[in-house]
């Protein structure tokens, strides 16, 4: 029981040290409009919380190995209103996410448009990103 | 939903990508309209000055005329607080930690598609997520108190070009101070939601409440922390 309960706050503690110390921030301040990035990997944990959720997304490089990406996306109320739901996550699945590269962490991005293999895809913008079009690119329901 | 104001580049929905409720929005329609004019005027008072504009003392009185000048001892009874962090500071110090523990009290990580839910799960938890909330609760009222500065002596922008300098956060304070405390009003309000759900020990609606606490933070923090237009992006 005690190890059950030693192991919970190690994960615990892992997925709250993956978080940004700054809950707010400009934009421009820590992200770069600049730099788009695709991203396509497997999905391993998304974090499904105020005031900015979470995709964690591996990746592989040119040279074989896997990268870890975390990536901030929007709260969780506005994900559900672009269509976009916890179930819509799956086990194994893969994914691409536009995003902008941040400007100092090279594993850290801000999403934008997250697509799936069905071929639906999702705003996912947090509030005061770009005015890039990707809102309109969304397709969340099957064609 | 059209402005009240008024004003017409404020007005149209195009002014609003960000999407904020009713209660927000007027908020936002009035500083969108004053701020390029306290900017600007903030621009040319201090493109005047031959060095960078020092920061007003936190504890700095308001200027008396010398007839009505209290003694001290009548100044200190007329204000007894003691003023010693700027709004950065408290921000830092007391509002941000304090509402990342009432964000996070619930969330749920979807862990290679298996949902993982947190909630408090005992009064003690539930409990320190009240105090966060009523930290932030009162904190507020740190911030609406006249005579705090905005950062502290010397500092500038931590973020130059994207997040205004003190200075300009100060002249858009100053510009409108009832404003200013409407949005910390508004804060306390959102987070009061958040109280009751922590008392009827509700996940749920404190979950929901969290939401209408970050629309607020970021409303206000586009008027006065980095008001700037959205970062085009590069055509894809």
């Amino acid at each position: 029981m005690k190890m059950k309960t030693f192991l919970g706050v190690l994960v615990l503690g892992a997925f709250g040290a993956a978080k940004p110390g700054f809950a707010h921030h400009a934009f421009a301040a820590e992200y770069d409009a600049t730099e788009p990035l695709t991203l396509t990997g497997v999905v391993v944990t998304v974090d499904w919380s105020n005031p900015h959720s979470y995709i964690h997304l591996d990746t592989k490089e040119k040279n074989g190995e896997v990268k870890h990406w975390m990536i901030e996306i929007a709260a969780p109320s506005q994900l559900l209103r672009h269509g976009l739901r916890k179930v819509d996550f799956t086990d194994g699945m893969t994914a691409t996410v536009k995003a902008y590269q941040a400007k100092t962490d090279p594993t850290l991005a801000n999403g934008r448009l997250l697509e799936l293999k069905d071929g639906r895809s999702f705003y996912i913008g947090s509030v005061g990103g770009p005015n890039d079009g990707a809102e309109t690119q969304a397709h969340p329901f099957l064609q | 939903m059209k402005s009240t104001l008024g004003c017409a580049p404020c007005s149209s929905e195009l002014a609003h990508p960000r999407r904020y409720s009713a209660k927000v929005r007027p908020l936002v329609d009035i500083f969108r309209c004053v701020t390029p004019a306290v900017v600007f005027g903030a621009a040319c008072l201090f493109a005047g000055c031959s060095g960078p504009a020092p920061e007003p003392a936190a504890a700095q009185p308001a200027p008396q005329s010398a007839a009505s000048k209290p003694a001290p001892e009548q100044a200190a009874a007329a204000t007894p607080y003691q003023l010693v962090a700027s709004i950065r500071e408290v921000m830092n110090s007391v509002i941000d930690p304090n509402i990342d523990v009432v964000w996070n009290a619930v969330r749920t990580v979807i862990d290679h598609g298996k949902s993982i839910e947190y909630a408090p799960a005992n009064d003690e938890e539930w409990a320190a997520a009240r105090r966060s909330a009523v930290t932030v609760i009162e904190g507020a009222n740190l911030l609406m108190m006249p005579g705090r500065s905005v950062a502290p002596a010397g500092a500038g922008s931590l973020s130059p070009g994207v997040e205004l300098a003190p200075e300009e956060v100060r002249a858009l304070i100053d510009s409108n101070r009832a404003g200013w405390n409407q949005f910390a009003r508004s804060l306390q309000d959102r987070v009061k939601v958040a109280l009751a759900a922590i008392d009827k020990k509700d996940k749920d609606a404190l979950f929901e409440a969290g939401d209408g606490i970050d629309e607020v933070c970021e409303a206000c923090h586009q008027v006065y922390w980095y008001p700037g237009p959205a970062a085009t992006g590069p055509k894809r």
